[in-house]
């Protein structure tokens, strides 16, 4: 890795730290899911500078839109979107704190057990990647995505179901 | 040398995109006009609304602007004259222009005014409608190109320009990447009648002169993407390769500004239902009738 | 030239150099005009803003020239303040036959209304901007429409308001500024026209007439936990919270929650919410999937163990659950409700959207959200001009609407006989004819009189000229409403020729009305985009009267009595001659009908004479006396009431279509989406000048 991609590497993951940090300490919802969105693009910048092109150029796509239905939901749902009443957006801080500590040792034990040694084999390009993912995807990971693909769609029909409201001659 | 060429190009192209919208807008031509208006603007007060969301109310122009520049970025303009021939051009291209709908609804947010959210939100249901078929459209020019660079979708149409290979999808192509420039008859967040400017209305001066230009540079990327995935990009005979994509792109332009005016604005749910019930099905349907055909007849 | 008098309040501030000269060069070839009152005022009048090489701009914001043309009511002026506040500088002020147009600034130029005044005009003020676009001192501009009352309330409990910045006394969260209009124009000639910037209509608050609550302090985690005092809670520690324990005005609270950026003023009391008092807190709990599970502690349902939830007693909401007890403790609503289970760690009813939503009123499709307030009017691009339209939107649908006229018609009494007609077609720019033989007929009527009959044919081929003035310019409007720049255009150009035409030019314009016709008609995507918008049927379309009732089918019109009408061959036509039924899209081919009829009929009158009083039918009135006259105007029948006194006319009652209408628009817009349902406002044709205050 040379010294520019290092240096990029890291200006990105402090972006994408620092956007999570706003997330929660922003009033308004709408800044914290457009701030969530940036870190997650932060996320997809540090995979393309790791030169998983077509991961992160997805990563970058995906998350523009999904955080921006998010932002909606918030919208239309949450009392003061804006934050004019200086909402905290933190909760439940002692769950929370415990959960953030543990993550945070366990990846830095993740970081010290790791080999971290060896010849760095060589990066295939990326039409090569983009090759191997499609290989990959409707291989030996087609069951796996084509389950979770349909997860996710009974999940959404499901939601649908019990967000509609039941009505007076339902009951 | 490349980029320098390039952002010529790109400047011209905004300039003569502009000339054009007027033409279509106020039914006169007016070659002066865009830098006429530019100027005026550049020297009128800028208004900052009160209880505006600072942040958002500037950055949304400004992001507009880096979204269509770095989806112009993966458009050839020629053989070698690409600012980044990307492996992943054609997914880098949606990935960019994702960042429409966020830089909108920034934008809509901002201001804090009534008119200017609804038309950002607005925008959000819109893009529901032609998400998939700008993404689906694509897998299929992918599909036969076997590659997602911009320059090998190009030459693969050497023998025949995708508009005749694939017309199902260059349709809904259009259809789509008009739905994301908001270009009438699909300008909901900004529509005229409806919402007095919508997301635009509250921006002035130097703000709004950056929002406008960064409208016309996403036009100017669709209509350039559309060239480049369909008619063949810079192929063609007698005249040079970047003729042919500054041509192709300025006539897909100009079909785009002049039909919305015929049309009246189309209703959000009448967009939506379409887009999902019949244009998904084609697009799908496209997909499959490329793959046949890319797999039994080699063209 | 000493550039932009209005004095210094249009210009910007700034030494003019060399760039800047040539800036403002550029701003004066790139006139972009706000026209007040209206466009379709404008096009009445006979402006053409094209042919005049002036840009129109939809908003405020992006206009540099204020246009207004024709003397304009106080309200419209109040209005026009504000859209001049919101203009950014350089900015100038165009007056057209305006005369006194305080509380704005006087105008940089001013000409009589014409569009030679409108060319003249805009020559004098490219010479006024290119020399005095900026200029080093400049002065703000205020009017008593700008003033706003700054309050502090709070975003969860809007019916705390202060004077003063501070927090909270329910939850304790931060108050946030909001402006409320200071002055008492009824709350709408502050409000903003087209919804620009700051918008600082009349903010009802609903702090007047809020029952009293009783204080109750409870702690957000353990509901159970209720003080009368202050304090912190027993088993947790945290503070206790204040809630209320009494009865809830619950519509006042739903709806007036003040959207969070800021200054949407949210709605008050929306429609068969109001006054619906909840009862204090009362046990009883059910499980929200077996029904049949009813239990006065909360728990979990012994059916399938999910968590038991308050039932809605008052049961008016289709079901809705919610609450009666106020669940906002702390700072996004949440706690506060005994069902809650005690999970640890965890909040009760953590991030749940029942408890956040459970104050929002709810639409039909169940969704509940806040409800935002928006004008529409009085000078928005795709309405007429002068009409105060306020729609409640949840989300992007209609909840509620609102439409007045903001220039009804006032006629002074004593006002002389003869005067009648000037004063009534003054009032009405938009159809000064049919106004002017509303007032003839009343006079005729009043002194027993009735024109010759070749006299009354020349008049009705007046009346229907206007009507084809009248629908074109509607077509226009709607035109430009959905987004059909170029039909609009071209349905202008042919207003404009045949405004003033003769029964020999009308002839002539005929073809081009007939090729207009098939291409509406023809036009792609306008059917679908029509059809089944604003959908008006059945007794209420009756009422409404004019095209609107006859594209529903019902055969009413006023010409049908008239004897000049039946020497001409008149019959009505009707929604089920042109084949449509009810909607927008039945009310655009009814007119299109109405016009190729009007032609017709013109053609045979072969002449056309505008009403007018003769010296000898003043002569004839008596001095005292009734008279009533009706007339089938563009919009539907107007009728006038005269009652003469001495001599001079005690009281005319005006009644215009207008009423009739705008009382449509409430039912017809329900739960519209917002872009159908101003489409469905424009089908109906309004016209609010001169209608009855």
């Amino acid at each position: 890795m040379s010294v520019a991609q290092a240096l990029f590497l890291i200006f990105f993951g402090a972006a994408a730290v620092w956007f999570g940090i706003v997330v929660f300490r922003t009033h308004s919802m709408v800044r914290s899911a457009i701030a969530l969105l940036f870190s997650q693009t932060a996320v997809g910048a540090m995979f393309l500078v790791m030169q998983a092109e077509f991961l992160g150029v997805l990563q970058i796509m995906m998350m523009a839109t999904e955080m921006s239905v998010m932002a909606i939901f918030m919208v239309m749902f949450m009392m003061d979107p804006g934050g004019m009443g200086k909402m905290d957006m933190t909760h439940q801080k002692r769950l929370s704190l415990w959960a953030g500590g543990i993550g945070l040792v366990a990846a830095l034990a993740v970081i010290w057990g790791a080999g971290w040694t060896g010849p760095v084999p060589p990066v295939p390009g990326a039409a090569e990647q983009a090759a191997a993912l499609g290989r990959e995807l409707l291989g030996r990971s087609m069951f796996i995505f084509e389950a979770a693909a349909l997860m996710i769609l009974t999940a959404m029909v499901a939601a649908t179901m019990v967000a509609i409201a039941p009505r007076e001659e339902d009951d | 040398m490349t980029l320098a060429i390039i952002l010529f190009a790109l400047a011209l192209g905004c300039y003569l995109i502009a000339v054009l919208e007027d033409w279509a807008v106020h039914g006169r031509l007016d070659p002066l006009r865009p830098a006429v208006s530019a100027l005026a603007l550049l020297g009128r007060e800028q208004v900052l609304p009160r209880k505006s969301d600072r942040l958002f109310f500037e950055v949304g122009p400004v992001l507009l602007l880096v979204a269509g520049l770095l989806a112009v970025a993966v458009i050839p303009l020629a053989p070698g004259l690409i600012v980044t021939d990307l492996a992943t051009g054609a997914l880098f291209l949606n990935a960019a222009l994702a960042y429409v709908l966020v830089a909108l609804i920034m934008a809509g947010w901002g201001p804090n005014g009534a008119y200017a959210m609804i038309g950002g939100w607005r925008f959000l249901g819109q893009f529901v409608a032609y998400a998939m078929l700008i993404v689906m459209t694509i897998t299929a020019v992918a599909m036969r190109a076997e590659s997602l660079s911009t320059t090998e979708i190009v030459t693969s149409q050497a023998a025949l320009w995708n508009v005749f290979y694939q017309p199902i999808g260059f349709v809904l192509f259009v259809i789509a990447a008009m739905g994301l420039a908001w270009l009438p008859p699909i300008d909901l967040p900004t529509g005229g009648g409806d919402l007095a400017g919508g997301v635009e209305a509250e921006y002035t001066g130097a703000r709004l002169a950056v929002l406008r230009l960064a409208r016309l540079v996403i036009v100017l990327a669709l209509a350039s993407a559309t060239a480049t995935f369909y008619l063949g990009g810079w192929l063609g005979p007698w005249l040079p390769a970047w003729a042919w994509t500054a041509a192709k792109t300025l006539a897909v332009a100009a079909a785009m500004l002049f039909l919305g005016r015929h049309l009246p604005r189309l209703r959000e749910a009448r967009y939506l239902a379409v887009s999902w019930k019949l244009g998904i099905p084609l697009a799908l349907a496209n997909i499959i009738l490329v793959g046949v055909i890319a797999l039994v007849v080699p063209i | 030239m000493n550039g932009l008098t209005g004095a210094r309040e249009g210009a910007r501030a700034g030494v003019a150099g060399g760039l800047r000269r040539m800036v403002a060069r550029a701003m004066a070839r790139d006139l972009c005009a706000f026209f007040v009152p209206g466009m379709d005022v404008a096009r009445a009048r006979g402006l053409d803003l094209d042919a005049a090489g002036l840009h129109r701009a939809d908003t405020p914001r992006r206009a540099n020239v204020l246009l207004v043309a024709g003397p304009l009511p106080p309200s419209l002026l109040d209005a026009a303040c504000v859209a001049w506040a919101q203009m950014p500088r350089p900015r100038a002020i165009l007056a057209l036959g305006a005369g006194e147009i305080a509380p704005l600034p006087g105008p940089d130029v001013a000409e009589d209304l014409s569009q030679s005044g409108l060319a003249a005009g805009l020559a004098a003020l490219r010479r006024a901007v290119a020399a005095g676009a900026f200029a080093p001192e400049v002065t703000d501009f205020d009017a008593p429409a700008l003033a706003v009352r700054v309050e502090y309330t709070c975003p969860m409990h809007p019916e705390v308001v202060s004077d003063k910045p501070g927090s909270c006394p329910k939850c304790g969260m931060d108050l946030v500024e909001r402006e409320a209009s200071a002055g008492d124009h009824g709350g709408h000639a502050g409000a903003d026209e087209t919804g620009g910037g700051g918008r600082r209509g009349h903010e009802g608050h609903g702090s007047d007439n809020a029952p009293a609550p009783s204080r109750a302090y409870t702690c957000p985690m353990h509901p159970e936990v209720v003080s009368d005092k202050p304090g912190s809670c027993p088993k947790c520690g945290m503070d206790l919270v204040e809630r209320e324990a009494s009865t809830w005005d619950h519509g006042r609270h739903a709806g007036a929650v003040e959207t969070g950026n800021g200054d949407h003023r949210a709605h008050e009391g929306p429609g068969g919410h109001d006054t619906h008092d909840t009862p204090a807190p009362s046990g009883v709990y059910t499980c929200p999937m077996h029904p049949e599970v009813v239990s006065e502690e909360p728990g979990s349902c012994p059916e399938c163990g999910m968590t038991l939830v308050p039932k809605d007693q008052a049961g008016d909401h289709a079901g809705q659950v919610h609450a009666k007890q106020q669940g906002h403790g702390g700072d996004s609503g949440h706690g506060g409700h005994g069902s809650a289970p005690e999970v640890p760690g965890i909040e009760p009813h953590f991030m749940s959207m029942v408890d956040m939503t459970r104050d929002l009123p709810a639409s039909p499709d169940g969704l509940r959200m806040e409800w935002i307030e928006v004008p529409f009017g009085p000078f928005f691009p795709g309405l007429p001009g002068g009409l105060g339209l306020t729609f409640t939107l949840d989300g992007d649908s209609v909840a509620a609407a609102r439409a007045e006229s903001l220039v009804p018609g006032v006629l002074a009494p004593g006002l002389p006989a003869a005067e009648l007609a000037d004063r009534l077609a003054a009032q009405g720019p938009l159809a000064p004819a049919a106004l002017r033989e509303l007032a003839c007929r009343a006079l005729e009527a009043a002194a027993g009189a009735a024109p010759p009959p070749e006299w009354g044919a020349a008049r009705a081929a007046a009346l229907e000229r206007a009507r084809i003035a009248s629908h074109l310019n509607w077509l226009a409007g709607l035109a430009r409403q959905v987004g059909l720049v170029t039909l609009e255009r071209r349905v202008a150009a042919l207003h404009q020729r045949l405004r003033q035409a003769d029964a020999a030019d009308c002839a002539r314009v005929a073809p081009a009305l007939g090729a207009l016709g098939a291409r509406v008609r023809g036009t792609p995507l306008l059917r679908d985009r029509l059809a089944g918008i604003g959908q008006i049927d059945g007794r209420a379309a009756a009422e409404a009267g004019g095209p609107v009732a006859r594209a529903a089918g019902h055969a009413v019109d006023a010409r049908a009595d008239d004897p000049a009408y039946a020497a001409l061959g008149f019959r009505v036509i009707a929604g089920k001659d042109t084949g449509t039924g009810g909607d927008a899209w039945a009310r655009l081919v009814q007119r299109l009908a109405e016009i190729d009829q009007s032609l017709d009929l013109i053609a045979r009158a072969g002449a056309i004479a505008e009403a007018a009083h003769s010296a000898d039918l003043l002569a004839e009135l008596p001095s005292d006396g009734h008279a009533m006259a009706r007339v089938e105007t563009p919009r539907g029948p107007s009728t006038l009431h005269l009652t003469l006194q001495g001599g001079t006319i005690a009281e005319a009652r005006l009644t215009t279509p207008f009423a009739r209408l705008a009382a449509q628009i409430g039912p017809m817009t329900a739960q519209m989406e917002l872009a159908e349902a101003l489409t469905a406002v424009a089908s109906l044709d309004l016209d609010p000048w001169g209608a009855r205050p």
